[in-house]
């Protein structure tokens, strides 16, 4: 039995899980860095430390969800909404 | 992979994630495990610095005598004090980093000793989070791998989901099966360890791997971010005050230090000799569970008073230096040190099982899938025994250079993280000439022999060479290492009866 060592869905998941899964870790760390209460550089240093948990998570569920499509979707509009909250004084003063 | 279950798809990520991060996950091991005891092996490693045991107020006198009359008119004098980890005693003079070289003195009679350069047991430690990469590049490397670490683990331990029953599995002797057994064995025993090294390597620099926080919450200015700035501890003094004055006694002010703060492990002296000079001491990384890099207590340098205590950090930032504390075996002294490195070791032994796993698993299968897959195992084959037998080897082999470099050499340190980089890529090339099983055995038993003739070799170079007993210590853990890899050398050459007629018969398939 010949089993296959490369696909482009494969090829697709693992981009998704490496670079959007980085980007979704990213979104959720400013997020959560933003609605933290108290000093802003213990609310720093508190929201990176389950970066390194999300990370690992996420790849995971990249390569255990069924669809790739879903992976890519899911993990783009996530992260769109997590980077409004992380960045919205940003956004505001942008206005 | 469309239809495939969850253990199935985990279990291709595990195999894969572990392939590819395994072999630079191995080298960022074993030189982390060597780099628990890096003070350890750079007193190995500069054996003509004396071993006295002298305490630290004596040593601090001595130092400030030869400084006062060698660099009295410095702007700034370094002291390296002798600790329960390293009996030396340094000194250097001008700003900490920029300053001159670093001297060693004899801390029982304050004179100069003439010390061997080496890059000494922090090459370990550098490699170990640098790969020797101009800086950055090594960093996201391995923090890289560290991600590819933890997702290895998590997907283990969803295939594994009755690991507890499998770690009482172990049945040796049989091939594929015994691999496994080793892998799941040590991956279970030190699962907390694995998982908790890990993590912590990660937090130590969280804000460069991840920097979405001080980006949303600092607009990404890091100066402001880690509150510098704000308080400028480097007071400008009335210049019109200035005059000569005498240094206070370093006793009461190392004594004082040391109440607060711990095992003192270093002490600056600013403008000596006038009247605003200012002693800072400094802990020595270790004495307590929390990372105290950085720490420092500043007293009058003329009135001994102290001027500024150190900084108490509380909360997030308390919290993050234990995190980062927990990583460099921060606390529990020895025996702490040695669990972290048997511990480290069987990260070591379960990420070698995994990649020789890897190999033994597809042996049989190598025609089956094709010209492409069987030149992946090939060269799967060959750097595992230029990764894991190889960097032993090398590691080895910086010893002896250390001892076998003539010691006038200049640049010294630099040629032996040479001879270091130089063995290991050697590995390489013997790795692929020779036949896949006979590198195997060769490097190991190499490896072995050197660890073996360590003290044979260092009381052929020096002539007191356990002078200081923590350099016979060095020998004796350096002793152990090599009798585990004759073990393994010499398991391998039995192994070699039984695969031998399969690869055999294999090729006698493939030529009919």
């Amino acid at each position: 039995m010949k089993t296959q060592v490369f696909s482009w869905s494969a090829l697709s998941r693992i981009i998704a899980a490496i670079f959007a899964g980085y980007l979704f870790t990213y979104a959720f760390t400013a997020a959560l860095a933003q609605l933290l209460p108290g000093e802003p550089r213990a609310a720093m240093t508190i929201a990176t430390w389950p970066a390194f948990v999300v990370y690992p998570l996420v790849i995971l569920w990249a390569f255990a969800c069924a669809r790739v499509r879903l992976v890519w979707s899911g993990l783009l509009v996530a992260s769109a909404a997590l980077l409004l909250i992380g960045f919205w004084p940003q956004l505001m003063r942008a206005w | 992979m469309k239809t495939q279950s969850l253990t199935q798809s985990m279990s291709w990520l595990h195999t894969w994630v572990g392939l590819v991060f395994g072999w630079l996950l191995f080298a960022i091991f074993l030189t982390g495990t060597l780099a628990v005891f890096d003070k350890e092996i750079d007193v190995w490693m500069r054996p003509e610095a004396p071993a006295h045991k002298v305490d630290q107020t004596k040593a601090a006198q001595r130092a400030m005598a030869y400084l006062q009359a060698r660099y009295g008119d410095a702007s700034a004098w370094n002291i390296g004090l002798p600790t329960e980890r390293s009996p030396d005693l340094t000194i250097s003079s001008g700003e900490q980093r920029r300053g001159g070289p670093r001297q060693y003195l004899d801390p029982a009679t304050g004179e100069p000793v003439a010390v061997r350069d080496t890059a000494g047991g922090g090459h370990f430690f550098r490699f170990h989070f640098t790969l020797n990469m101009p800086r950055n590049i090594g960093i996201w490397l391995v923090g890289f791998a560290a991600i590819g670490m933890l997702v290895a683990l998590f997907s283990s331990l969803i295939i594994h989901k009755k690991f507890f029953k499998e770690f009482f599995t172990f049945r040796p002797g049989k091939g594929q099966r015994s691999w496994l057994d080793a892998h799941n064995a040590t991956g279970v025993l030190v699962l907390p360890f694995h998982l908790m090294i890990t993590y912590t390597g990660l937090v130590i620099f969280s804000l460069i791997y991840m920097p979405a926080a001080v980006d949303a919450l600092f607009d990404g200015d890091r100066q402001a971010a880690f509150g510098r700035g704000q308080h400028e501890h480097r007071g400008v003094a009335d210049v019109a005050a200035v005059t000569p004055a005498q240094l206070t006694a370093i006793g009461p002010v190392l004594a004082e230090a040391e109440r607060v703060m711990g095992e003192i492990g270093s002490l600056s002296v600013s403008n000596p000799g006038r009247s605003d000079a200012r002693i800072e001491a400094r802990p020595v990384l270790g004495n307590r569970i929390e990372l105290t890099k950085g720490k420092s207590m500043v007293f009058d340098g003329v009135s001994g008073a102290v001027i500024r205590q150190p900084e108490s950090n509380s909360g997030a930032i308390l919290s993050q230096r234990v995190i980062a504390g927990l990583h460099f075996a921060q606390f529990g002294g020895y025996p702490m040190r040695w669990l972290y490195f048997l511990c480290s070791f069987a990260s070591c032994a379960m990420i070698a099982t995994g990649l020789v796993l890897f190999t033994v698993k597809r042996r049989r299968r190598h025609d089956a899938e094709g010209p492409i897959a069987a030149r992946l195992y090939h060269v799967a084959e060959r750097l595992n025994v230029a990764v894991i037998a190889g960097l032993g080897l090398a590691c080895v082999g910086y010893l002896w250079a250390n001892r076998l470099l003539p010691v006038e050499l200049s640049g010294r340190g630099g040629v032996e993280v040479r001879v270091f980089f130089a063995i290991w890529l050697l590995s390489l090339v013997h790795a692929c000439c020779r036949p896949y099983i006979q590198a195997w055995r060769e490097q190991l038993g190499l490896a072995a022999l050197m660890c073996l003739l360590l003290p044979l070799l260092s009381s052929m170079t020096l002539e007191n060479p356990w002078a200081e007993s923590i350099r016979l210590y060095v020998e004796l853990t350096a002793i152990a290492c090599g009798a585990l890899w004759a073990f393994c050398a010499w398991r391998t050459g039995q192994s070699k009866a039984r695969v031998a007629p399969r690869r055999q018969s294999q090729t006698v398939a493939q030529v009919q």
